[in-house]
């Protein structure tokens, strides 16, 4: 019996010998990932999470198409056919509080955006210039994401509150469930942003559009302070774009080509988009183009009375297509083959109509500015500076880029809720809580601290 | 302790007289059983040593021993017999049947028990009730014959998954799909797709049922906790068939047939109900334009879209609904197989072949497979077997997960019906348009699936005497997947990127290693234990590769080689590992009258940080085998009575991999360079899910055990739950995965077989089951306020006091009959109604998707060889949300202008005082809304299968040299009941709650044979 006993404890041992398993021997492999509190070591990977945070902003639910056909199909440029189902909710201001739009995409930008911010340059490798010249990158996108929020979700056009959005400046930072702050506070936010942003870069790191650019800072200030009317900061950050001779008006010859190609004399900041990276058909030309064979959702149109905005001979009608039975955009964002137009984000002349308008509140000479616009478009010159004859070029001039929905409601205009047959719904007169987006009820599932806007 | 001390002292007395005369000589003789007939295979072995033999064909022996020496004989099923050597050189043995051993015999995870000795709750079901349902993976089979087990599949096209769920939902974010072991070692399952967008397809679909024995599914902990970690969700136990001593047999099975989908899906409408609803439209849109509906119905027929055309054509009708379904689907299955065995070995060895269609134009799996299992004893006491089993499978798979245009199914209904199928010359029309022809795109494009898996396991067991035993295992599970697809460049999709073709390959590779160490021994015969001890180790290595391209040159080219410009290429790899030890009592009292079963397990896994990666899991299980008692002797009626209660904690590690750690991904570019983003918020907290269940049950079998059957209560409450909570968005982070929330399951079992005649030439038996399941979540994480994170979609939410993800959406209140108009109720649960949706508050609908009640009912008759066999399955208490009714079910302009609706769109509202189930028609679109109108009751009642036979008599075989023969006819799914006549689909739905463009599940009649000879 002993030998048995032996020949049993013999096995067992042998077992713990050859086969015990340790925590060690259960570690996983991090093979397509890395630790995040382990790898920011140098500015290299500064630089490489600034690309991921471009990369987030041309995302769908983002830049790629969420946030300017969204703007589009409720401004009275364009509506949705509903061609594929896509867009008729925004079209028809029917939405409620389970769509979610850029709440999480903005919210992704920022929180990568805030790794680079807080990073502590000093405990880095390599050149600190380069490192400050990327914080300042991160800090202006930063603004202009807190921005993007501000405007799809702040209450200034809603008739009462005074809520805008959480500011979030650190990554998991103390306060995982942030209240929201003030539209004042949010803006002072931005400004100060986009303030310290300028100053933190240095242009000689620009060497390409796709990256913002220490000019770009300057110019999203001068939206900022152009939807919110602080006239005085809106003339002096787009005098500053103006002033550095870096940019220029693309010419009447050029300019239905230059949304063909990338990096134009005109663009200021472009999101990059190539055969292999891109939004494809859930990007922008998928939306608004239907190809020869068919392929396309196709879902938003232009709205009839877009044709009459623009005289015969302006060089824009040519990114009209009339051919069918709606009225298309073909020319902005054209390939809806291999998606591979950038998606520019900031324009030169957007900053020179924001410079007109900045002018003419401040009493200046707004008429030289606007007339660089129909000069270099084949239209007339105007012969007056009006804020009417400002938004009409900012309508033309933007047209399909997301812009005209904010022009609308910043000077409180009726807006019209489209069918999908171009019928019109319903008008909805400014102010109106369907001007703010609802808090998304994921948000509000999971942060009591939240308050939804009225009316969701 | 008597006797093994009796023991000890035999061996030593062999010792002495070993040394005293050691003289060996030959000893032989003839092993017979009670009928004195030979018992071949039967073990001699001299006590102590490794020195034995087997009886040969004819029971005979021969061994060399020395006088003194004891010959201890063993045959599975015989009781023991013990014979010392003297002086004679012939010892005929007559061994004892061993009544105990006539308790069956059950394979309940690392040992096999006596039905007596088992605290658990399981279930075992029959290699012939396999048989019963023809589709390509097993697990489809256990639908109705497993009480509390319910399957749902996620399509009916060949090959896909199925989800099973074991007595309810234990686990919101992880993952609850049971454990499944092939002989003894847990192998991978679920879907191997790398495509979202195709057919899934199964890992069990490549095992080939006839290879199957039987399977067992444990449910309870004292069975399924010995599985730890993994056996939270259930086990499903298969076991393959193995050899047999004696001359080789031979067995061929066939199985041929054709299926269609099991219900009608919904009748598309016909063109000239169409003009009719769109002429409606028209005028319902536009009163002040249209001085009548007829005129409207004349404008449309003059200018809108393709209507002008169409009657031009002479108003023809497309079919589309005909045109791309695969009436008569194949179903064509082949076995071939060879078991036997010789003095020290055993195998079993076959082929198989399977090919099933899909009820749908271009889709279709197809199977190869093999498998050997061989058994060898290198000596009596050290044994080797190994179990391998390779397959091959291929899959047509086609774009079904969601409304793919390109797919058939989606065409059916998304197609516009003015559009003709085929040109005047028969050849399938080229439409333009967002929405291809599927006769082309079926025919030039392809989507396919390959896979190749192969398990071996293999085993050493050594039985070292006095009790001990020891063995080890290792299993190779290796699967090889490729996707590849191809979209031609001369029509449909691929023409503005001159064709384009992509391919995939996985390479997943899982290894086991299991080692035990056995102690059997007795105190005295009243008091009999059983200690296992085992190291078990498991490693998951995944390798993945592949590349897209577009742009070629010609046709008939589907490599990347060919392609033009090439638009991605990607690896990656992962992995993951698992360690265990396990503990394992069975003590057994009094012949079984009491038992005791008591397990632990410490396991580690990889998914969690090193503080955290342990987790101690146990059970305790007790039976009292009532009818053993003395005061039930005279219970004349009562054949078998036994309570059984178990208790145990398990566990669930089922989450993504590397969850607790926050992580950068590089899976981002930008600008054609490499970048990284945050992808993981992390949590080095996070650990184990943990389950507690109790299982408390009474067997019984009475009047000769013509009437068996069981009854039993479990509890099973979840805690620690592996959930992904809602973060705020503004982190960054949509969830963060935490050990937070608790949900219950608790329900009845009832399990009832009436062998009503049981005669030589008659038998009929009638069998059910029947299972309840409450689901209740009990808490939720809490934000700072205190408030709970409930997690809401459009049509879910999930919230303490309700079952998982029941659904919750604004109620509907019908159509108003003056005006014609949708109405909603605003508090959602009656009074005042509303037009505007948004106004009308989400509330809970009662229920969820998951049945509350399943019942399995099974009769089988037979008469002089004929027999009958049918099984239904009924599943109750749950709901379906329809999905897709924006687009194909309201009275918008898209059914009738752009897509095409179902018929039940013609019970419209038209004018004031209508009654209607569908509202006015308009002709604009809608977004979408969703609300109760498209939620429907799935209760549902299905005629499983019925197989009608005969088996050829015996006597009649010998004479063609054949041992048996069985021809038949099978049906499955021939019939069904469906509770809600507004659901148009099939009720027997993915757990997913929404109905899908999938392949519906499909009824089939076969005919078979089954040959042994």
């Amino acid at each position: 019996m002993k030998k048995f006993i032996y020949k049993g404890l013999m096995v067992a041992l042998a077992f713990g010998a050859v086969s015990s398993c340790t925590t060690e021997d259960l570690e996983p492999t991090l093979a397509q990932s890395k630790s995040v509190e382990q790898s920011v070591n140098n500015v290299g990977n500064l630089f490489s999470i600034l690309k991921g945070v471009h990369s987030l902003m041309s995302e769908s639910g983002y830049y790629g198409q969420d946030v300017i056909i969204t703007n589009e199909v409720r401004s009275d440029n364009t509506f949705s056919i509903g061609n594929s189902g896509r867009y008729t909710t925004e079209s028809q201001y029917l939405y409620n509080n389970n769509t979610d739009l850029i709440w999480n995409n903005a919210y992704e930008v920022i929180a990568n955006a805030n790794i680079i911010i807080n990073a502590d340059l000093e405990s880095l490798e390599g050149d600190t210039d380069y490192g400050a010249h990327i914080q300042g990158q991160a800090m202006a996108i930063r603004a202009l994401a807190h921005f993007d929020l501000l405007r799809e979700y702040g209450q200034q056009h809603t008739g009462s509150g005074n809520l805008g959005v959480p500011i979030v400046t650190e990554y998991k930072g103390d306060n995982l469930f942030p209240a929201r702050n003030t539209i004042e506070e949010v803006k002072a936010a931005i400004y100060s942003d986009l303030e310290m942003a300028f100053s933190m870069m240095d242009s000689q790191f620009d060497d390409t559009k796709v990256y913002i650019p220490k000019y770009g800072a300057k110019a999203i200030e001068s939206r900022v302070a152009v939807y919110f009317g602080d006239w005085s900061r809106a003339l002096s950050a787009a005098e500053e774009v103006i002033n550095s001779g870096m940019y220029s008006v693309i010419s009447a010859d050029s300019y239905v080509d230059s949304w063909q190609g990338d990096g134009g004399v005109n663009v200021i900041f472009e999101l990059a988009a190539s055969q292999v990276d891109n939004a494809g058909i859930n990007g922008l030309a998928y939306m608004y183009q239907i190809n020869a064979d068919g392929s396309g959702y196709g879902d938003v149109v232009a709205r009839p009375e877009v044709l009459d905005i623009y005289e015969d001979g302006d060089v824009r009608l040519g990114i009209l297509d009339t051919s069918g039975d709606w009225i298309r955009n073909t020319g902005k964002y054209p390939d809806n083959v291999n998606f591979t137009n950038n998606i520019p984000l900031i324009r030169y002349e957007e900053v020179v109509l924001n410079y007109a308008e900045a002018l003419l509140e401040t009493g200046g000479d707004a008429l030289t500015q606007l007339n660089k616009l129909p000069a270099n478009r084949g239209a007339s010159l105007y012969t007056e500076a009006t804020k009417d004859n400002i938004l009409l070029e900012r309508r033309r001039e933007l047209i399909f880029e997301g812009f005209r929905f904010d022009d609308q409601l910043r000077t409180g205009m009726t807006m019209e809720a489209v069918g999908t047959t171009g019928n019109v719904v319903e008008t909805i007169d400014y102010p109106s809580y369907l001007f703010a987006w609802p808090i998304p009820i994921s948000e509000m599932n999971a942060n009591s601290n939240m308050v939804q806007n009225d009316g969701y | 302790m008597k006797k093994s001390l009796q023991g000890l002292l035999t061996l030593l007395l062999a010792l002495v007289v070993q040394i005293g005369f050691a003289q060996e000589k030959t000893v032989s003789g003839t092993v017979l059983d009670e009928d004195g007939l030979p018992l071949p295979g039967v073990n001699v072995i001299e006590q102590g040593t490794s020195n034995g033999t087997q009886t040969d064909f004819d029971g005979n022996y021969s061994i060399s021993v020395a006088p003194g020496d004891v010959l201890v004989f063993s045959y599975v099923g015989f009781q023991q017999q013990e014979i010392t050597v003297t002086d004679s050189d012939v010892y005929n043995v007559s061994l004892l049947v061993d009544a105990a051993s006539l308790d069956e015999v059950v394979v309940t995870g690392y040992v096999t028990q006596k039905k007596s000795d088992i605290t658990g709750s399981l279930v075992e079901v029959g290699e012939e009730q396999l048989q019963e349902y023809a589709a390509a993976s097993v697990d489809q089979a256990l639908q109705g014959n497993v009480a509390g087990l319910a399957v749902s599949s996620s399509s009916g096209t060949p090959g896909s998954v199925a989800n099973i769920r074991i007595r309810g939902i234990s686990s919101i974010t992880a993952g609850n799909e049971p454990l499944y072991v092939i002989d003894g070692v847990p192998i991978s399952n679920g879907n191997v797709n790398a495509s979202d967008a195709t057919s899934s397809i199964s890992a069990l679909a490549a095992i080939d049922q006839s290879t199957i024995e039987s399977i067992t599914v444990l449910k309870d902990a004292s069975a399924t906790a010995q599985y730890g970690a993994r056996g939270a969700n259930g086990v499903i136990l298969i076991t393959t068939k193995g050899g047999k001593y004696g001359t080789t047999r031979f067995n061929f099975s066939s199985q041929v047939g054709f299926q269609n989908d099991a219900i009608d899906q919904p009748t598309p409408l016909t063109n000239a109900q169409r003009l009719e609803l769109a002429g409606e439209a028209y005028w319902n849109d536009n009163r002040d334009f249209f001085a009548s509906e007829a005129e409207a119905v004349d404008y449309v027929l003059n200018n809108v879209g393709l209507f002008p055309q169409w009657d031009a054509d002479g108003r023809p009708e497309s079919n589309w609904q005909q045109v791309l379904s695969n009436p008569d689907a194949l179903f064509q299955q082949y076995s071939l197989s060879a078991s036997g065995g010789g003095e020290d070995n055993r195998f079993f060895a076959s082929i198989g072949y399977l090919e099933q269609e899909a009820t749908v134009i271009g889709s279709a799996f197809e199977r190869i497979s093999g498998s050997l299992n061989f058994s060898k004893d290198f000596n009596p006491s050290l044994k080797f077997s190994s179990n391998n089993t390779a397959s091959y499978s291929f899959q047509d798979a086609f774009l079904e997960r969601s409304a793919y245009f390109d797919s058939p199914r989606t065409a059916t209904y998304f197609m516009n019906p003015l559009r003709m199928p085929y040109n005047d010359d028969g050849t399938p029309a080229e439409i333009g348009g967002s929405l291809p022809n599927p006769l082309i795109s079926t025919r030039d494009n392809f989507n396919e699936n390959r896979f190749t898996r192969i398990i071996s396991g293999n085993s050493l067991d050594w039985e070292i005497g006095g009790g001990f035993s020891a063995g080890a295992k290792f299993n190779v599970d290796f699967q090889l997947y490729n996707y590849r697809t191809y979209t031609n460049r001369n029509y449909g999709y691929g023409v503005p990127t001159s064709g384009d073709a992509s391919q995939y390959d996985r390479t997943n590779a899982f290894y086991v290693f299991q080692n035990y160490l056995n102690y059997d021994f007795e105190i005295n015969p009243d008091h009999i234990f059983d200690i296992k001890l085992v190291q078990e180790y498991q490693s998951s290595r995944s390798y993945f590769l592949g590349g897209a391209g577009e742009n070629f040159a010609d046709d008939g080219l589907f490599y990347l080689s060919s392609a033009g410009t090439p638009t991605q290429a990607t690896s990656s790899f992962n992995d993951w590992y698992m360690g265990a030890y396990l503990g394992l009592l069975q003590y057994s009292a009094f012949d079984s009258r009491y038992v005791l079963n008591l397990s632990y397990r410490k396991e580690g896994n990889s998914r969690f940080a090193a503080d955290n990666r342990w987790g101690d899991f146990y059970s305790v299980g007790a039976a009292w085998n009532i009818h053993k008692e003395n005061f039930m002797a005279n219970a004349g009626a009562v054949d078998y009575l036994k309570l059984r209660g178990s208790y145990g904690v398990t566990g669930n590690a089922d989450i993504g991999l590397n969850n607790y750690q926050s992580l950068f991904t590089y899976g981002v570019d930008y600008n054609g360079e490499g970048a990284q983003a945050v992808s993981t918020f992390g949590n080095n907290d996070l650990s184990w899910e943990i389950n507690k269940t109790f299982d408390i049950g009474l067997e019984f079998g009475l009047f000769q055990n013509a009437l068996t059957g069981n009854f039993a209560y479990f509890n099973r409450k979840s805690e620690d739950l592996l959930l992904d909570v809602p973060l705020s968005q503004t982190t960054g982070f949509a969830t963060q995965t935490q050990n937070i929330g608790e949900l219950t399951n608790s329900g009845f079992e009832f399990q009832l077989t009436a062998n009503i005649i049981n005669t030589e030439d008659v038998g009929l038996s009638i069998g059910g089951n029947l299972a309840t399941v409450e689901n209740e979540v009990t808490k939720l994480p809490l934000d700072p306020n205190g408030n709970e994170r409930t997690v809401t979609t459009t049509i879910t939410r999930i919230e303490t006091g309700h079952p998982v993800r029941e659904y919750y959406m604004p109620t509907w209140a019908g159509v108003n009959p003056e005006t014609g108009l949708n109405e909603w109720y605003i508090d959602g649960e009656g009074g005042e109604t509303t037009t505007n949706f948004n106004e009308a508050e989400a509330v809970f609908q009662g229920g969820n998707s998951v049945p509350t009640i399943t019942a399995g009912m099974n009769l089988n008759f037979n008469f002089k060889g004929f027999f009958i066999n049918a099984q239904g399955y009924y599943a109750g208490g749950h709901k379906i949300y329809e999905g897709w009714h924006l687009y194909l079910h309201q009275t918008n302009g898209y059914p009738i202008l752009a897509y095409n609706g179902y018929q039940s769109l013609l019970d419209r509202w038209q004018e004031p005082g209508d009654n209607a189930r569908h509202s006015r028609f308009t002709t604009a679109g809608e977004p979408w809304q969703r609300h109760s109108k498209y939620l429907y009751d799935a209760d549902f009642l299905r005629l499983r299968t019925v197989t009608v036979g005969y088996d050829l008599p015996s006597s009649a075989m010998e004479q063609i040299g054949m041992t048996s023969a069985r021809i038949y006819v099978r049906g499955n799914n021939l019939a069904t009941w469906v509770k809600d006549d507004n659901l148009l689909y099939d009720p027997e739905q993915d757990l997913g709650g929404e109905t899908g463009l999938e392949t519906p599940p499909t009824k089939a009649v076969l005919v078979g044979v089954n040959l042994t000879f």
